[in-house]
C-alpha cells in the first residue's frame, strides 16, 4: 500500500501525519501490521474512531462472531487491544481482522481527508522589469471535483499601504477584471479554470506596482481555505543575486580542475595505445603473435584497460630481456 | 610512520584553519562591528545584528575574495583525499606530486584573497579598527599550505 503524495498536499496546515506510514503494510502479516496500523493511526486524530473498530474483536479463539470480553487484568487501552489480535490463531477471525483492519485504514484515509481545506498556491516573489508584463500563476488543490462555480478573486495591496483592492475576479465561467482603479486595463485573466489555473497577467508595470498580490481560490463546496500571497518587486534592472558572480567563479576554477584531469588521462590511455602498437609494428612476427593472443581477451572496463596496456607493455619488455 | 602522522596533521591543520577563517566572521573588527566578506555583525545597544555589506565595498573584488576563499578550502579538502589515495597507490620512490599541486593551489588561492583583502579593503579606516583573528587565520594558512605542498613536492615514498 504505497501512501499516495495527494496526502501530503492535503495534510497541509494539518498537526498530524495521517496515514502515511502505512507503506508496508503486508496482509499477511496480521499481527504485526495491526501493531503498525495502531501505533500510527493513533497519529491522526481520528483515532477515537479506530478504538470502536478494534474492541469488538475477538481476544481469543472461542468468540467467531467477532463479539468478544475483555479480560480483567489487562487495561482497556490501546496497547491491549493489539495484545489481543496478536494473540488469535483463527483464519476466519484472521481475514476478518485484515477486513477491519483495511476497511478502518480506508475510513480512516478518506474520512478526515475529505473534509480537508483547500489549498492554493502562488510563487513566493516575482521580479519584474519596469515596462515589462508579467504573469502571476495561481492553483489550488481541492478534494473535490472542479465545480462549475469555482471562482478566483486577486486583490492587490500597495507597499506601505494598508488597502486591498480587488482587481481580477472569476466566477460562474466569467472573468472580470479591473476597470476603475489603478489597474485599469493592465489586468488579464489568462489562467484556466478547469485546470486549476487562475494565473493573471499585468501589463506594463510601473514603480508604483511593486506591492502584495493574493489569490483567493474557491471551489464549491470546498470553500475553506488560505488565500496565498506573491509579492512583485519591480526593477529598473534586474539585479544578480548575491553569491551568483562568487558561485560562477568557484564553478568555472572545478570545471576547469574536472576538465584538467579528464584530459590528463585521456592522454595516459592514447599514449599507452600508440606505444603499444607502435612495439607491435617495430618488431615483426614473433611480436605480433604474442600481440594477437594478448588482444583477446583485450577489452576490460576502462580504468583496468591502462593498467592492461602498460603491463602488457611491461611483459613485452620483460620478453625481450629474456631474448 | 610518524613522517606520515606528521604530515597529515600538518594538512589537517591547514584545512581547519582554512575552513575557519572562511566561515568565521572576523576579518575586520572594531568596538561596535565585526566583519568578513560575507555580512557584518553590527553591535546595535547590546545586540549583534547581521546586516549585508556595506554598498561601499568594491563589488568585483568582493567577489574574487569570497571565490577563492572558498576554492582554497576545496582544493585544500581535495588534496587530502588525493594525500591519502596516493599513500595506496603511488609506486615506491615517486613524490606525491598531485598532493603538492592540490595544496600548492590552495596555497595560491587564500594568498589571492587575503592580498586583495588586505590592499583593497578598509584601506582608509585603519585607525578605527583592525584585523580579526580570521584574517590572521588566513595567512597562517597560506604559510601552512606552502610549507605542506613544499613537503609533497620533495618527500619520496618509501
Amino acid at each position: 500500500m504505497q501512501s499516495n503524495g495527494g496526502w501530503k498536499g492535503g495534510g497541509m496546515g494539518r498537526a498530524g501525519p495521517g496515514m502515511r506510514g502505512v507503506v508496508g503494510y503486508k496482509p499477511g502479516d496480521s499481527g504485526v501490521s495491526v501493531v503498525v496500523l495502531s501505533l500510527l493511526a493513533f497519529c491522526s486524530p481520528s483515532s477515537t474512531l479506530f478504538f470502536f473498530w478494534f474492541f469488538p474483536s475477538p481476544p481469543s479463539s472461542h468468540a467467531p462472531s467477532g463479539v468478544g470480553t475483555l479480560p480483567r487484568q489487562s487495561p482497556v487501552r490501546f496497547a491491549a487491544s493489539v495484545h489481543f489480535l496478536g494473540g488469535s490463531s483463527n483464519r476466519s477471525q484472521k481475514t476478518m481482522l485484515r477486513v477491519l483492519a483495511l476497511a478502518s485504514v480506508v475510513l480512516l484515509g478518506i474520512a478526515p481527508q475529505a473534509s480537508q481545506a483547500i489549498t492554493v498556491y502562488t510563487s513566493w516573489e516575482r521580479h519584474a522589469l519596469v515596462g515589462s508584463d508579467v504573469r502571476l500563476s495561481c492553483t489550488f488543490f481541492s478534494w473535490r471535483f472542479i465545480s462549475d462555480d469555482v471562482s478566483f478573486t486577486w486583490r492587490y495591496r500597495a507597499d506601505g499601504s494598508r488597502d486591498t483592492v480587488s482587481i481580477a475576479h472569476y466566477a460562474g465561467g466569467e472573468a472580470y477584471t479591473d476597470n476603475k482603479g489603478v489597474f485599469k486595463d493592465r489586468v488579464e485573466f489568462v489562467g484556466n479554470p478547469k485546470r486549476r489555473d487562475g494565473s493573471i497577467l499585468i501589463k506594463n508595470l510601473d514603480f508604483s506596482d511593486n506591492g502584495t498580490f493574493t489569490c483567493d481560490a474557491k471551489n464549491p463546496p470546498d470553500i475553506v481555505g488560505r488565500p496565498s500571497s506573491v509579492r512583485l518587486l519591480v526593477f529598473e534592472n534586474l539585479p544578480i543575486q548575491a553569491g551568483v558572480i562568487t558561485g560562477a567563479i568557484i564553478g568555472v576554477v572545478l570545471g576547469l580542475l574536472v576538465l584538467i584531469v579528464v584530459i590528463y588521462y585521456l592522454m595516459r590511455f592514447l599514449v599507452a595505445r600508440r606505444v603499444f602498437s607502435l612495439n607491435v609494428s617495430k618488431h615483426g612476427k614473433k611480436k605480433k603473435e604474442g600481440s594477437q593472443q594478448r588482444q583477446g581477451p583485450a577489452p576490460p572496463a576502462d580504468p583496468s584497460k591502462m593498467k592492461a596496456a602498460a603491463s602488457e607493455k611491461k611483459k613485452q619488455e620483460s620478453r625481450k630481456d629474456k631474448k | 610512520m610518524l613522517v606520515l602522522v606528521a604530515l597529515s596533521v600538518l594538512h589537517i591543520a591547514a584545512i581547519i584553519l582554512l575552513l575557519v577563517a572562511t566561515i568565521d566572521n572576523a576579518w575586520w573588527v572594531t568596538s561596535t562591528t565585526s566583519t568578513d566578506v560575507w555580512g557584518r555583525w553590527m553591535l546595535t545597544g547590546n545586540k549583534w545584528n547581521l546586516t549585508d555589506l556595506p554598498a561601499g565595498y568594491p563589488e568585483d573584488y568582493l567577489h574574487a575574495v569570497q571565490a577563492t576563499a572558498v576554492l582554497a578550502c576545496i582544493f585544500s579538502i581535495i588534496g587530502l583525499f588525493v594525500f591519502i589515495t596516493q599513500l595506496f597507490t603511488l609506486a615506491n620512490g615517486n613524490r606525491f606530486t598531485i598532493s603538492g599541486v592540490f595544496q600548492i593551489l590552495a596555497c595560491l588561492f587564500i594568498m589571492i584573497a587575503a592580498s586583495i583583502y588586505t590592499d583593497r579593503f578598509h584601506v582608509n579606516e585603519h585607525s578605527i579598527g583592525n584585523y580579526g583573528h580570521s584574517f590572521i587565520l588566513a595567512w597562517i594558512a597560506f604559510a601552512l599550505t606552502f610549507i605542506s605542498s613544499i613537503v609533497y613536492f620533495v618527500l619520496r615514498k618509501k
